[in-house]
């Protein structure tokens, strides 16, 4: 028997899931544990070896590989307990990390935070001016030296550094991508000065034109790198030590892995870690279930993350934008649209019905839980209408107190505006389900796409209570709750079944219409023989290895680039006017018929190159054995639940998940209790269970 | 200057918008036209109302995602110069877009106009479109801004419109790009076009199409636009009938004038909690055409009463040169500093908050120029100006009450100072970019925190200044230095936000650079300080003609200062062309923010720190903070002494009382001015020793007044007024007669007696 394992650290749970190579997948829950990641991971690996009724070693024993979804690096952003690091760059653009381009000052930020300006604010600076060296060097836009590196000024200026403390030092200089010498050459007088400091070049981090997200990502990637690396090596020793023989895999943003004796040096690509595991996951499934286009509804209790599948494949991009600061890092797009079922209910200075974007989060949490949350949440909301069973809740392991959320709507939102406890949560709950429609809907349309082309996915604890609402709303065909063998981790399911990507790219700057295709050709088989050797260096026997290729480009006067497929094949003439027509078909689909000005020309920007090191194991879903019994008899108990505003409160059957066979009709009004989740199936929708055990729901 | 008189063109009356209240509206639209409506206060439940309020956000959101997508232009992409609105039967702006604040002032007006004149002839009719570039009409504050109106019905009644701007690159004129520095009446500008109808029932009309785009140097770009502003027009509709079907139409327009009542109320809130009083400012414009060195002087009052404002421009120069605005400029300058400092919090209706003010001015100044005065550069000239006043009218209101305290801000960056540079690329292709980089002025200083650094500009919250690699990629140019300026930022107890400066020099291009500016704000510092805090820096172009740069590059060395540059520096005055050859170097540097509050009160080790990072210089920390550095450390005994000299040398005698923060006795109790002033039993007091400084009415009559020169150095070179103006230009303080802590400072041209409030 050998099994692949998915382990996924949540902030508030971490999810696993191991599956072995007959269709057998086992799943655990445990809670995060903040002061050592590694406790809830060998506390996952115990529980799953305990599901499958081996001991924990000879599951590792036999576990082909261990994917890992981890906060490590984003926490030591957001906790401030990044590495202390030292800034190099060229002579003259110092500030270049501290001017922001203006854009900092309102990047990643939501409508309402925009519009206050008087109180937006740049970020916390990502080095002191003091840890700030200038040296002289510059070379221009094609690479040529114009100022030679001044050694003895870069060689003092560092030594500076060093004195004051610094132990990681980013360099990153203009133009650097064009003309690396002067990056390598201060690497090395940082170690003729002291060997054991860590030190990240931007052309090596990420070579692509524009100095401050550059630099940006440089100096994020080395503040990430040293605690990074300062939590895996332990990891990677205690599983090995406890009979762990393949890698440990760790997630990145681009929703692929890399191993972990990697990672620290491309540390900035794992920030999105734990984001990427849900559309993965579902990108597996919709192979499965024959959806091209799906919209993935991912709420937990303080996050509400929306992602994309289109025709199959996630929707990638080559920048994200972390603490507000703009970051090269290929990317799954997520969105983070809302605050999932913690987001508060509160009345604005206008008396009106507001939802989020605060959040109880989990600690006080809603009201219902008891332990110290005085406001009204939606979670609050969902329990008074019936929705949620109060002994019931993530499968029992929560009490929830109906009278306490009662009390929070009456107080903040029913008295104010004369209504009752229920009236104000059958009020939230329309609101929420309203604005989240919008929100998902922002996210389709500014990708290019239709939503009544999707499918919608949703998942996490908080978001099967109101997908069928707002999928309805949203004109989306189906609405998928991806149950069964994997519930209780849709995430570590995504990661068990997750390739590994490496990415390289260089921009090379051109006007494409005129572009030499050896020039183009020569780019592509640098960053192909990077990719590839990379590859081979994780030490993993792929099935496959897939190299695909990719360009940024703009037409001129147009500010940002768009990402498109590059051709495969001999790089020629006609390589490179298919370039052209891909780009303007990407454009076309991103901004719809007739918005490109193919007459301005087009520049070609970046080049990048994605290498996909298929798995040498393939995760199946196991199918969930046919109804015999009729479905009545999965009803657990009949209660009154407002489940559409127009009809207020109706009997309604509660099911048991775990009594649904597959073929199982579902008539609403509905509530499926699931231990980890409640699916909610409104008046007038037939819900059926399909053969893995998902609910689905057809709308249109 | 002498220069032509404008004369009056007989027949342009009826294209000059002006304020109209619904019901005379109503009375003036052709019966032909039937008006949905509901009555005031139609009742709405709460859910109902968040569901479509939100809803209405998204399409205005998605109108403006349509926009920016299809534009090709720069301007829209770059530097964010659209917006669009959705609006009821009457124009009235329900909810705006997030762009460039001052293009929705006046859609209304539009609309308004196009009511009164559009409807009997050629009608106004489902499917129809208008399309305007007149700013007397509305819609924008120049010809550049092109305005589509949609009228959207339900049934056969005109349920209200849909509306997007955006300025268009080209739109003909006598200069490329439209704006003529030298314009001495609109006949040397762009046309301005009424409301003419692009659309007839669905139907784009290829005639009127042609006719507007004809006049353009870039008709394919101009195109673009305006097929991208009918796109977001229709995103708009399809979704708001959408709306309509599933709620009702009256449920939607109860809900739409409800959120413009919500905003006034709340506005009007705002406003009750704040003292009434007057506040008042003047501005300047440097020079109304290239070559004319004469200040044109703005005046404002702004009167608050209970919860009504009312902004009185009167006072305010004649007409004359390229540096006027219509009506609708004017009104745009109070929405740039309105939204933000008033309305942040609130909901941006404007239909709502513009209910709040009321505007006063003289037809034929340069905030309400009558055609055909020119108007081509309306937005960064008079419009701009007009803002800062009103800015700085705003934070001294909401300084007075302790609630509003949180709104305060001292100014923002001041005019954008426009640059273009055309030329050939190192590619021998032509070249014509505006270098962004100026967007990255500084922010005011608020009552407890320092402004921005490198902030933005008001008018456009989301502006950018784009990377060096990008500009050096796309221009022949390669940058010396781009960073944070030293002393920038206004000094004060809190600092004003530093603004950015760059010097580049003209690289691997056969032919020198034309380069033209356009800015204002150079010859003093037009960026003003707030309770007793300096304004921020001034602008400062220069060119280095025959400068050393290139030498040092070639031997190996990076020039990092004007003085290393070398050559002849030549200044720039607010308006001018001129071209940059190869041995030249282009220097150019936006205004800092404004500070808050006497900069000698400025905790030393915050100074220390600014001297630290190379914010402000040991120079100006010694003579203007007070702050004496000993090794890189505040010496704290010979600072008390330097800040002791410096309060005797503004109170020209020997000996001053000592402020609170130095004897920790307690401040005087009362109604507070700002945060230097308070007022009790109709006696004003200094916060910080007690010393009446004045009455209620009158609260500096007692104060000392101190007056001098504007000087401002950058680098130890000087830049004082009289490079750039004939007209004297200074700077006068009010000092609290016991304890020479400074209540205000202004920077008036001499002639001009400057006025000291508020009076409350």
């Amino acid at each position: 028997m050998s099994y692949v394992i998915g382990i996924d650290v949540g902030g508030t749970f971490t999810d696993a899931v191991a599956a072995d190579d007959s269709g057998t997948i086992v799943g655990a829950k445990t809670p995060s544990t903040p002061h050592d990641y590694a406790e809830c991971v060998l506390s996952a690996v115990d529980q799953l070896a305990g599901k499958l009724g081996v001991t924990a070693g000879q599951l590792l024993a036999d576990t082909k590989y261990v994917s890992h979804g981890t906060t490590a690096s984003l926490n030591a952003l957001i906790t401030g307990s990044a590495e202390q690091v030292g800034f190099v760059t060229t002579k003259g653009h110092a500030d270049s990390i501290f001017i922001m381009n203006v854009e900092s000052r309102y990047l990643g930020l939501g409508e309402e935070a925009v519009k206050d300006v008087i109180t937006t604010a740049k970020p916390a600076y990502l080095v002191p001016k003091s840890h700030v060296v200038e040296v002289t060097e510059r070379v221009d836009f094609e690479g040529e030296v114009i100022v030679p590196l001044d050694e003895n000024e870069a060689r003092a200026g560092i030594a500076r550094l060093l004195s004051q403390g610094v132990r990681a030092i980013a360099v990153s200089l203009l133009w650097s991508f064009q003309h690396p010498g002067h990056e390598r050459r201060i690497r090395e007088i940082v170690h003729e000065l002291d060997p054991d400091v860590f030190v990240a070049l931007s052309h090596e981090v990420s070579p692509r034109i524009r100095e401050f997200s550059r630099n940006a990502t440089t100096i994020l990637s080395t503040q990430v790198a040293p605690s990074l690396r300062r939590y895996l090596e332990p990891l990677q020793g205690t599983l090995a030590e406890r009979g762990l023989k393949g890698p440990l895999l760790i997630m990145q943003s681009s929703g692929g892995t890399i191993h972990a004796d990697a990672a620290p040096q491309s540390a900035i690509t794992t920030v999105g870690s734990i984001l990427t595991g849900g559309v993965t996951g579902a990108r597996r499934l919709s192979a499965r279930l024959g959806h091209d286009n799906v919209v993935t509804a991912d709420v937990g209790g303080t996050t509400f993350l929306v992602g994309l599948l289109v025709n199959g494949e996630p929707i990638r991009e080559a920048s994200t934008v972390i603490n507000q600061y703009p970051v090269n890092v290929p990317t799954i797009k997520v969105d983070v649209i809302g605050s999932g079922g913690g987001a508060i209910a509160w009345l604005d200075d206008g008396g009106n019905l507001r939802i989020g974007p605060r959040s109880a989060a989990a600690v006080p949490g809603p009201a219902a839980y008891g332990t110290g949350g005085t406001e009204p949440t939606v979670t609050d909301a969902n329990l008074v209408l019936g929705i949620l069973n109060p002994d019931y809740f993530l499968g029992g392991q929560r009490r929830l107190r109906v009278d306490l959320a009662e009390q929070a709507l009456l107080t903040h939102i029913g008295e104010p505006l004369g209504l009752t406890a229920a009236e104000a949560a059958a009020a939230v709950y329309e609101v929420q389900n309203a604005q989240t429609s919008d929100l998902v809907r922002k996210v389709v349309v500014s990708a290019g796409h239709d939503p009544r082309e999707f499918a919608v996915y949703a998942f996490g604890g908080a978001g099967p209570v109101h997908a069928a609402a707002f999928t309805a709303e949203l004109g989306a065909r189906e609405l998928v709750v991806p149950l069964g063998a994997a519930a209780s981790g849709f995430s570590a399911y995504g990661l068990a079944s997750s390739d590994v990507i490496l990415t390289a790219e260089l921009s090379d700057p051109m006007p494409l219409d005129a572009a030499a295709p050896d020039r183009i050709a020569r780019g592509y088989d640098l960053l192909e023989r990077r990719v590839r050797n990379a590859l081979t260096e994780q030490g993993i026997d792929f099935s496959a290895i897939e190299i695909e290729r990719e360009f940024d480009a703009r037409y001129t006067a147009q500010m940002f680039e768009v990402t498109a497929a590059a051709p495969a094949g001999q790089v020629d003439e006609a390589f490179v006017s298919a370039m052209g027509q891909r780009f303007d078909q990407r454009y076309t689909e991103l901004y719809g018929q007739g918005a490109g000005l193919p007459a301005a020309g087009r520049q070609l920007i970046t080049l990048r190159v994605r290498g996909v090191g298929r798995m040498p194991f393939d995760v199946t879903l196991p199918s969930l054995e046919a109804a015999t019994s009729p479905v009545e008899n999965a009803i657990k108990s009949v209660r009154p639940v407002l489940l559409d505003l127009r009809e207020g409160f109706v009997d309604t059957p509660a099911y048991d998940y775990a009594a649904l066979r597959a073929g199982h009709r579902i008539p609403g009004p509905a509530i499926i209790e699931v231990d980890t989740t409640t699916v909610a199936i409104p008046p007038g929708r037939l819900a059926h269970v399909d053969e893995f055990g998902c609910i689905r729901i057809p709308l249109t | 200057m002498t220069e032509q008189p404008i004369m009056p063109v007989l027949g342009s009356e009826i294209f000059a918008s002006r304020p109209v209240d619904p019901g005379t509206l109503r009375s003036r639209i052709s019966d032909r036209l039937r008006l949905h409506t509901v009555e005031p206060g139609t009742p709405v439940d709460p859910l109902t109302y968040e569901v479509i309020r939100h809803r209405i956000w998204s399409i205005t959101d998605e109108m403006g995602e349509t926009l920016k997508r299809m534009s090709g232009s720069p301007g829209v992409t770059e530097a964010n110069d659209f917006d669009f609105a959705i609006c009821d039967e009457l124009g009235q702006e329900v909810q705006v877009g997030l762009y460039n604040t001052g293009l929705v002032a006046s859609i209304d007006y539009a609309i308004q106009w196009t009511l009164q004149n559009r409807a009997d002839n050629p009608g106004i009719e489902p499917g129809d479109m208008f399309l305007l570039n007149d700013p007397w009409v509305g819609g924008g504050l120049h010809q550049n801004d092109a305005a589509i109106l949609a009228p959207l019905f339900v049934g056969d009644e005109l349920f209200g419109w849909t509306a997007s701007t955006c300025h268009l690159i080209d739109i003909g004129g006598a200069k490329p790009g439209s704006a003529n520095l030298s314009a001495g009446d609109v006949f040397t500008e762009a046309v301005p076009t009424p409301p003419i109808k692009l659309v007839r029932g669905g139907e784009m009309q290829l005639d009127v199409l042609q006719a507007f785009i004809r006049r353009s140097r870039m008709p394919i770009l101009v195109n673009l636009d305006i097929n991208a502003e009918i796109a977001a027009n229709r995103v708009g509709h399809d979704r708001i009938t959408r709306l309509v079907d599933r709620y009702g139409a009256a449920t939607v327009k109860a809900v739409m004038k409800r959120m413009m009542d919500d905003a006034e109320s709340r506005l009007r809130e705002r406003l009750r909690s704040v003292p009434d009083g007057e506040w008042s400012s003047t501005g300047y414009i440097e020079g109304a055409v290239i070559g004319d060195r004469a200040l044109r002087k703005i005046e404002l009052t702004v009167r608050k009463t209970e919860d009504r404002l009312q902004l009185d421009f009167t006072g305010t120069d004649p007409q004359g040169g390229a540096v006027n605005c219509p009506y609708t400029g004017m009104r745009a300058g109070v929405m740039f500093a309105l939204l933000p400092m008033l309305a942040g919090d609130i909901p941006w209706c404007p239909g709502g908050l513009m209910r709040t003010f009321d505007l006063i001015s003289e037809p034929g100044t340069i905030v309400d120029a009558t055609f055909p005065s020119a108007v081509g550069v309306a937005p960064l000239s008079a419009a701009w100006e007009a803002s800062n006043l009103v800015a700085e009218c705003f934070g001294r209101m909401m300084d007075v009450a302790a609630d509003s305290t949180p709104r305060v801000q001292a100014g923002c960056t001041g005019a954008f100072d426009m640059v273009t540079l055309a030329g050939v690329d190192q590619r021998g292709a032509p070249v014509v970019s505006i270098l962004f980089d100026t967007m990255a002025g500084g922010y005011g200083a608020r009552p407890s925190s320092d402004g921005c650094e490198t902030a933005g500009v008001a008018p456009i919250p989301q502006g950018r200044a784009p990377d060096v690699e990008m500009t050096e990629f796309l221009n022949p140019c390669l940058y010396l230095w781009r960073r944070e300026q030293t002393d920038s930022g206004g000094p004060g107890t809190y600092r004003g936000g530093q603004s950015i400066s760059i010097c580049l020099v003209p690289h691997k291009t056969p032919a020198p650079l034309a380069a033209s500016f356009f800015g204002n704000g150079k010859g003093r510092p037009a960026v003003p300080g707030l309770a007793g805090g300096y304004p921020g820096g001034p602008q400062v172009d220069l060119v280095a003609r025959g400068s050393a740069a290139r030498a040092l590059l070639s031997s190996g060395t990076i020039p990092s200062s004007l003085s290393e540059i070398g050559g002849d520096l030549e200044i720039v005055p607010s308006k001018h062309e001129t071209l940059i050859g190869p041995a030249d170097a282009l220097f150019l540097h936006p205004s800092g923010g404004g500070g808050y509050g006497d900069p000698l009160l400025r905790d030393p080790r915050s100074v220390t720190t600014d001297v630290r990072d190379g914010r402000v210089s040991v120079h100006v920390a010694g003579q203007v903070y007070g702050v004496v550095l000993t090794d890189g450390e505040p010496d704290l005994e010979e600072t008390r002494k330097r800040r002791a000299e410096l309060r005797s040398r503004r109170a020209g005698s020997g000996s001053v009382a000592s402020p609170v923060p130095e004897t920790g006795g307690t401040a005087p109790q009362g109604q507070q001015l700002n945060s230097a002033l308070v007022v009790a039993d109709g006696v004003a007091r200094c916060v910080r020793c007690g010393s009446p400084t004045g009455s209620a009415a009158d609260p500096y009559a007692d104060s000392t007044i101190v007056r001098g020169p504007v000087d401002h150095a950058l680098d130890g070179v000087e830049f004082p007024s009289e490079l750039y103006t004939d007209d004297v230009v200074q700077l006068t303080q009010w000092a609290c007669p016991g304890c020479a802590t400074l209540l205000r400072t202004v920077v008036t041209a001499e002639r001009q007696e400057p006025v000291a409030d508020p009076a409350l």
